[in-house]
């Protein structure tokens, strides 16, 4: 069953994934917190103040980090995140507790940010790349982990600001979010079939842009 | 060997392929050393594109982390800006234009005078500078907004930096347009001979130009004599002012007497307690007159419009004349070329030989009828006055709930506020507005400032009005959000018993008196406070 001690060994969580994911799922794997945070919700449903600020710190930090990494800028972020709270605060009552929260609440922060960004006219880029026929080159997967090594968060955080909107928007909702093929296909307006094919485009892209970023720090180094 | 390509190595990896394709991969890659590592490069970029999305780069702002002030949805919005309209349109058509209304009736100067005044300086020349402030300060907010809507990029220092600014180039501007000759001091006399080549300020006990200003003088005196001759006009603000020389432009002076023996080129307005032309008086102008006596001997080319308590025209009315007042009285040796109009509770006494151009149209003021006219009118009033207080009070409430709060508890401590208040009327208003601006800087910028004062008059009853409302019904609960309709009921109880004691004859304006120091107090030490604050970290 070599396959199968292959499969154990790509998906054994590290303890820093813990950590990120603390970060993106303030509530945590344990059940009794899981019964606290349902019984705050209901609070919050039922119109308790004290209730709603405890959710909204819990989980303000989490949205205005998705809300920066989707959006162009900072300030964009900052509103985002006000208006995403007060829609939650309104939509509340729809919630559904069988569902994970933070799945929800991601579900609202990506409609509310992509529908920004959709108003904004950025549909020239967004309407560009039509996934569909685009051929993507087999990549070299010596020279792909090479890439990824070399790499730091920092760097492909600022390759992730020159994506098109939607690229970097299905990065987002899969890599940080979470967020199932499902969800990104209705947030995204793509069949669900298609989410896979924005997804490696996406990663194409982030490629090219950083090898573009070393090919020109190559030639910089050569010139000096 | 057949391949898997990317595109299923990654679904794969996404937990996105079905089982039995799933299965086949799986067979495969322990075989295929190169599908092996694709997968394995894919997997880490996953995990390095994860990583760079979730770490953190930056710190959460304040503002996200501090506790989330609700955003006002647009109904209130549209609300207050109704209520606001609404409000300045009463006070418009109501306070206003009456007083405006018989002053264009008597057609004079031929259009509105209203337009006239306010516009194209009639009464007032610094209305001009004014305008020009009050655009640059209209336009800079206009941009500031506009910033701040559109791009949403300018934080809260950088858009006061833009507001100081803004306030500085307005205050600036009036100042570059009239770089007049300053004069203070005891005694400012410009002797006989002496010419000032400029526009002349002068402040202190007496002034007297015997001399000549080739431009306008604008005084602040208790004396003010003019013997001399000055080509632009004069403006007064004094306790006698004499006109014995030539004033070629227009006199307008605020004076406890003013006696005209001079000649004057344009027009006269006068607010004064006693208005006196002499014989020899001549304005070739028109004349506005605001006096509880008026004895008009000399001439005035054009119409005389007079609101005046004893009238007595003795000399020439060289265009229409319309008084309102208690009585008036025309002289043997008075003429009036224009048609002539009075209104007041008697006939005007006409003297036989009186030259008349048609006889006088009287409007008789019937005091009953009237009163009863004006009772209901000012019940609508008050109860317009109320609504638009509990509505101002209500806007803050929502809109500022913070400075609300501040400000109200500063209020709790009654002789604090009322003391700031007397302190900042008289300190404020009479030294620092008048006295400074109007002199060194420009009397728009006065005005102006003046003016910005008297939304802090305004809302001073709200907060006197919700104290009172805490004190009759108990405080209401802190979270003003939760409990919004038992601070309405507060503050509208509140202000119905500061209006009710408003009406009591004496001491209703004594009521009023209080509230406006005390209110007005509280709401410089909730400003001042509210600045402390802003200042502090936002705790995370």
């Amino acid at each position: 069953m070599a396959a199968r001690r292959f499969t154990y060994e790509i998906f054994q969580p590290t303890a820093a994934y813990y950590l990120m994911d603390a970060r993106r799922h303030p509530e945590g794997m344990n059940p009794a917190d899981e019964a606290v945070l349902q019984e705050k919700i209901a609070l919050a449903k039922a119109g308790n103040p004290e209730a709603w600020g405890e959710l909204y710190r819990d989980y303000a930090p989490a949205i205005f980090r998705f809300c920066r990494r989707a959006m162009p800028t900072r300030e964009d972020a900052e509103d985002a995140t006000m208006d995403i709270f007060v829609k939650v605060r309104q939509k509340l009552s729809q919630y559904d507790a069988t569902r994970s929260f933070s799945a929800w609440l991601y579900t609202v922060a990506a409609n509310h940010c992509w529908d920004l960004l959709r108003r904004r006219k950025l549909r020239q880029d967004l309407e560009t790349g039509e996934v569909e026929n685009m051929p993507l080159e087999h990549p070299d997967p010596g020279q792909l982990e090479q890439l990824v090594q070399q790499r730091t968060s920092q760097e492909i955080r600022r390759a992730m600001d020159q994506l098109p909107s939607r690229s970097r928007m299905a990065l987002v909702l899969r890599y940080y979010s979470d967020m199932s093929y499902d969800d990104i296909a209705d947030t995204l307006a793509v069949r669900r079939t298609f989410v896979g094919v924005v997804l490696l485009r996406a990663r194409h892209q982030l490629r090219e842009i950083l090898e573009r970023k070393s090919g020109a720090d190559l030639a910089a180094g050569g010139a000096a | 060997m057949i391949h898997f390509d990317e595109m299923a190595c990654l679904l794969y990896l996404e937990g996105q392929l079905d089982p039995q394709r799933a299965q086949e991969l799986e067979t495969h890659v322990a075989e295929c050393a190169a599908c092996s590592n694709l997968l394995h490069a894919l997997q880490s970029e996953t995990t390095l594109l994860s990583a760079a999305l979730t770490e953190d780069s930056e710190p959460v702002p304040a503002r996200i982390l501090g506790e989330q002030t609700r955003r006002l949805p647009i109904w209130i919005w549209t609300l207050a800006f109704g209520a606001f309209a609404a409000f300045s349109y009463w006070v418009w058509v109501d306070g206003l234009s009456p007083f405006f209304d018989p002053l264009s009736n008597a057609g004079f100067g031929g259009t509105d005078l209203f337009t006239t005044i306010v516009f194209n300086g009639a009464f007032w020349e610094g209305w001009g500078d004014m305008m020009d402030a009050m655009q640059v300060g209209a336009l800079i907010l206009v941009a500031i907004v506009a910033i701040v809507w559109i791009r949403r990029r300018l934080r809260r220092n950088m858009a006061v930096a833009v507001v100081m600014s803004a306030m500085l180039l307005a205050v600036a501007l009036p100042q570059q347009a009239s770089a007049a000759d300053v004069r203070r001091g005891r005694a400012v006399v410009i002797p006989a001979g002496e010419v000032i080549h400029n526009d002349l300020v002068a402040a202190g006990p007496s002034v007297r130009i015997d001399g000549t200003v080739e431009g306008d003088v604008i005084a602040f005196t208790r004396y003010l004599t003019v013997t001399g001759h000055v080509t632009g006009d004069v403006i007064g603000f004094a306790g006698v002012t004499l006109i014995d020389g030539t004033v070629d432009g227009n006199v307008r002076v605020f004076s406890q007497s003013v006696m005209l023996q001079g000649e004057i080129g344009k027009n006269l307005s006068t607010v004064s307690r006693s208005l006196n032309l002499s014989a020899k008086a001549n304005i070739k102008g028109g004349a506005i007159a605001l006096a509880a006596d008026g004895d008009f001997d000399g001439k005035i080319q054009h119409d005389l419009l007079g609101l005046i308590g004893r009238g007595d025209i003795e000399g020439l009315i060289g265009g229409e004349a319309w008084v309102r007042g208690g009585s008036l009285t025309v002289a043997s040796t008075g003429e009036i070329r224009g048609p002539a109009t009075f209104e007041g509770p008697q006939q005007p006494e006409v003297e036989s030989g009186a030259k008349l151009a048609s006889p006088f149209r009287t409007e008789i003021t019937q005091e009953v009828r009237r009163n009863r006219r004006t009772a209901a009118r000012s019940i609508v009033r008050a109860l317009f006055g109320y609504v638009a207080a509990v509505a101002v009070g209500v806007f803050l409430l929502l809109v500022f709930p913070g400075f609300f709060r501040a400000t109200l508890r500063e209020a709790e401590s009654i002789g604090l506020p009322i003391g700031i208040g007397a302190l900042a009327l008289i300190t404020g208003v009479f030294v620092w507005i008048i006295g400074v601006l109007l002199v060194f800087i420009g009397v728009g910028a006065g005005i102006a400032a003046a003016m910005a004062y008297a939304p802090v008059l305004y809302v001073a009853q709200v907060f006197v009005g919700a104290w009172l409302g805490n004190k009759i019904m108990g405080v209401a609960p802190a979270d003003s959000n939760a409990a919004l309709s038992a601070w309405i009921t507060r503050l509208a109880v509140g202000l119905l018993v500061l209006r009710v004691a408003g009406f009591i004859p004496v001491l209703g304006s004594f009521v009023w008196v209080a509230v406006l120091l005390w209110g007005s107090g509280a709401v410089l030490l909730g400003f001042y406070k509210m600045s402390r604050r802003e200042s502090l970290p936002v705790a995370a």
